[in-house]
């Protein structure tokens, strides 16, 4: 349940946990929630025809069983809990669905979910894997087709008076989001990265405009706390696949070490870069979502040598380094996921190259697979007090 | 017969033996490329896409995929695999992808092609040509080999338009568009690093070979929707690789033409791939060719596989119309590759099934009794839909699966003999849903 008194940190956490009642008071009071996955669907068009947007996530503690009639064991475990909540109706308030090409079981997951979970509408967006000049008018012409599947359903034209509105409601978002990350740029960090985690997943259940007001009560409360985290030796970076639960967080920072900055898209990935107001909305909204998200799903061109392509690739995750006084990173990802796969020893290359020592842990995406991460975590946290 | 010999229970095509040295040839050419100091591509397999353009500016395409499983088959892979996990591939990797890495880390280790490497080992690249077509892999890895070679990786862009999507006005024209660019860009890119420009005539000339091989090809499979089948998966599996990855040769067409032949030859006198054709079944998705001898045991039960393998068979004949623009003209065979199937059913008025609409058409026009399918340890995009998959073709067509896993490089995981113990028992399941079928009407 979710107190209506909560305010702040409670309220954050309240809304984490309870993210399915969060999204039936909203429709309660009203609104139309859209699903979506990943990070990749444009937000601002949905909300610019009243919708919620809703991130569909899996849950770690609820074991995956009536997915498996649909989806091999060997495929994404993330995207086998979200079917499987989908399935057991913990999903049923959505009144529609948008998909995106993320990665290819991300792709066919959209079509499995519309075609076993129907929902009044539904539409899927291709998303490139390039960032060349046609790429963006490519995408363009598929947001332009998804706008107008979208007028459709709502019965009024999508102005772009009321997109640009948007777009500034959802960059304002994301301006309390880096706000709220910097909190953790001091040392000992204001925030630990768990509680940072839970923020995520709230502002991912609740009307934009909501989470804009938690985040300001967030913000304020966490300015003022004196129970924050502890000071640890370790300030680490986290990266990788969606984490949609604190206990691999709080497995690290129950040692010795503090989460400062992660690039995950349950995170700074999904919030980072703003849209750019352009004369026609939809050029900077293309832009946005296929450049400036930095997920390991797009290509990015190679160049004259390795070590360049590293730094068009990995330059921002050293930036951040920098600016959140990093000093080591731990690489994670669920199994079966080729795009986050694939990636880890060239990010281990660009990282070994800048001096920060990493880790890579894999993991099932369920509870009771965690456990053995922590004595792999401990050896790196001790190797790195060492070094 | 000659005296002796004893027959096959799978009475394979004569036709088929002309096709492997073709298969032969694009290995050598790839190596003996190289000592001549030419140019080599390192390619994914991207449905006709990019090889005419690389061939048509005389660079030689060699196939990492495809050399997979040439080192699984002669056992190979191991060492290469248990390097690409030294490198810090996790092992849960396309083990084709793992296969090549673990093959590149020990040619720069080795500073030459690694010994003992099957075949004569695969050539340095000068470019890699990866492809963002259906599979993640088909990019990653490619973008992943870069630690290995100091050689630019270019992707071949595949739009993915939604089953649903693909029906809305404007996502054909804007994919096609797209593709047309993107392969111009590709154009821009070889001239540039190859410093020579690109002989439009000679690419015309390759897709008109290549067209036709497509054609020719397809009309064969289409052949073996007759009662016997003609031609069985295995013959399938043998005779498709000129197609995929040399349907711009000569040869490629003449070879086909003979198979064709062959198969019209067959329908004609009424002769079967299996001598008792009791079963007609469709094999999904890629094939365990490490046992493939598992077959024969299946086609002595009557057993014969005359539909497989979606991902590797030809387009129909185009109907997204032509275009005089050669580039234009690829992305709209490539294009249709990926959309036919939906259109095609819904030409015909077949229920649309995201995922599983090429498998329930054939169900309808091979006129299947069952599926086998082959759920891969490595391979995601060849897996994915197989449940979907199984519960349509139940649920639609009343026709039934069975399931035995297996993988492309490890070949503990595939237990024949386990399979095999399973047969009777999908043979009544076959039996039942024959005469469901039939009160049905179907
Ligand atoms: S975790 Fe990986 S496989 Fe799963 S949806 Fe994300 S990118 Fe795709
Ligand atoms: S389709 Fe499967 S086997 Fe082929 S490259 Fe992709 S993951 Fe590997």
């Amino acid at each position: 349940m979710i107190q209506a008194s909560a305010k702040g940190l409670d309220h954050a956490r309240q809304v984490c946990r309870n993210r399915e009642a969060a999204a039936r008071q909203s429709k309660a009071e009203g609104r139309k929630l859209m699903g979506y996955l990943c990070s990749y669907p444009p937000l601002e068009m949905i909300t610019a025809v009243d919708f919620v947007p809703f991130r569909l996530l899996g849950d770690v503690a609820e074991p995956v069983t009536r997915a498996d009639a649909y989806l091999a064991s060997i495929i994404c475990p993330f995207l086998r809990s979200a079917l499987d909540l989908g399935l057991k109706e913990r999903y049923d308030f959505l009144d529609g669905f948008l998909g995106t090409h993320v990665c290819d079981c991300g792709e066919k997951f959209c079509h499995l979910w519309n075609y076993y979970l129907p929902s009044q509408y539904h539409h899927f967006i291709d998303i490139p894997h390039l960032v060349h000049e046609a790429s963006f008018d490519f995408l363009k012409g598929g947001l332009e087709l998804f706008q107008s599947t979208l007028e459709d359903y709502a019965g009024w034209p999508m102005s772009r008076e009321r997109l640009k509105d948007e777009i500034r409601a959802h960059n304002q978002q994301r301006a309390l989001v880096r706000e709220l990350y910097e909190l953790r740029q001091v040392d000992p960090p204001l925030l630990s990265g768990a509680e940072n985690l839970e923020i995520m997943v709230a502002l991912m259940s609740i009307p934009i405009e909501d989470g804009c007001e938690l985040l300001r009560e967030v913000i304020a409360e966490v300015k003022e706390r004196q129970d924050g985290p502890q000071k640890k030796a370790a300030r680490l970076l986290l990266w990788g696949s969606p984490l949609t639960d604190a206990g691999l967080i709080e497995l690290i920072e129950g040692l010795d070490g503090n989460v400062v900055m992660d690039d995950i898209c349950i995170g700074s990935r999904h919030f980072w870069p703003d849209v750019e107001l352009t004369e026609d909305p939809l050029d900077g909204i293309a832009r946005r979502y296929l450049a400036e998200l930095k997920c390991p799903r797009t290509f990015r061109e190679t160049t004259e040598s390795y070590a360049k392509d590293q730094e068009v690739r990995f330059g921002y995750l050293g930036d951040y380094a920098r600016d959140w006084s990093v000093n080591g990173v731990i690489m994670q990802s669920v199994r079966y996921c080729d795009t986050h796969g694939y990636e880890v020893p060239a990010l281990k290359d660009y990282l070994d190259g800048i001096g920060l020592p990493n880790l890579y842990l894999e993991h099932e995406y369920t509870m009771i697979a965690l456990a053995p991460l922590r004595t792999r975590v401990q050896a790196f946290l001790e190797m790195m007090e060492c070094s | 017969m000659i005296a002796g010999q004893q027959k096959r229970a799978v009475n394979r095509l004569e036709s088929r033996k002309l096709m492997r040295p073709l298969v032969d040839k694009m290995y050598i050419e790839g190596v003996q490329a190289a000592l001549e100091g030419k140019p080599v591509a390192w390619c994914m397999f991207n449905w006709w896409k990019g090889d005419p353009i690389l061939r048509a500016m005389e660079v030689t395409p060699v196939y990492p995929e495809n050399y997979g499983t040439v080192c699984a088959a002669v056992g190979a892979a191991q060492e290469y695999l248990g390097i690409s996990d030294a490198e810090g591939f996790p092992t849960h990797l396309c083990g084709y992808g793992r296969n090549c890495l673990g093959y590149a880390a020990k040619m720069v280790d080795e500073g030459q092609v690694p010994s003992q490497a099957p075949i004569g080992g695969m050539a340095k690249p000068t470019l890699m040509m990866g492809s963002s077509g259906l599979c993640d892999a088909r990019y990653k890895w490619f973008q992943a080999l870069r630690r290995y070679w100091d050689v630019p990786v270019w992707v071949l862009e595949f739009p993915h338009p939604g089953p649903n999507e693909i029906f809305l006005e404007g996502t054909i024209d804007n994919s096609v568009r797209y593709m047309a660019a993107e392969l111009k860009e590709f154009v821009n890119f070889l001239e540039r690093l190859l410093g020579k420009k690109m002989d439009w005539d000679r690419l015309r000339e390759l897709l008109n070979n290549q067209e036709q091989v497509l054609q020719v090809w397809w009309e064969t499979n289409e052949l073996r929707k007759a009662i016997p089948g003609p031609m069985h998966a295995r013959d399938f599996w043998t005779i498709m690789a000129p197609c995929l990855y040399g349907a711009t040769e000569k040869e490629s067409l003449e070879g086909y033409k003979r198979v064709f032949q062959e198969v019209r030859a067959r329908v004609d006198a009424g002769i079967g791939a299996v001598a008792q054709e009791r079963y007609r079944l469709m094999f999904a998705e890629l094939p365990p060719w490490h046992s493939l001898g598992f077959f024969d045991k299946l086609a002595e039960r009557g057993w014969n596989f005359v539909i497989e393998s979606m991902g590797y068979h030809p387009p129909p004949p185009l109907e997204l119309g032509g275009s005089n623009d050669p580039l234009e003209r690829i992305a709209r065979w490539t294009l249709w590759f990926f959309v036919s199937s939906s259109l095609h059913a819904r030409k015909r008025d077949y229920p649309l099934v995201a995922g599983a609409q090429p498998y329930l058409t054939w169900a309808r026009e091979y006129k299947l009794d069952g599926l086998l399918l082959h759920p891969l340890l490595t391979c995601r995009t060849g897996t994915f839909w197989l449940g979907r998959t199984t519960n349509v073709l139940r649920d639609q067509m009343d026709v039934p699966s069975l399931i035995v896993e297996g993988d492309i490089v490890d070949l503990t995981v595939f237990d024949e003999s386990r399979a095999l113990s399973q047969a009777t028992a999908f043979e009544e399941t076959m039996e039942h849903y024959r005469e469901v079928r039939k009160k049905r009407g179907v």
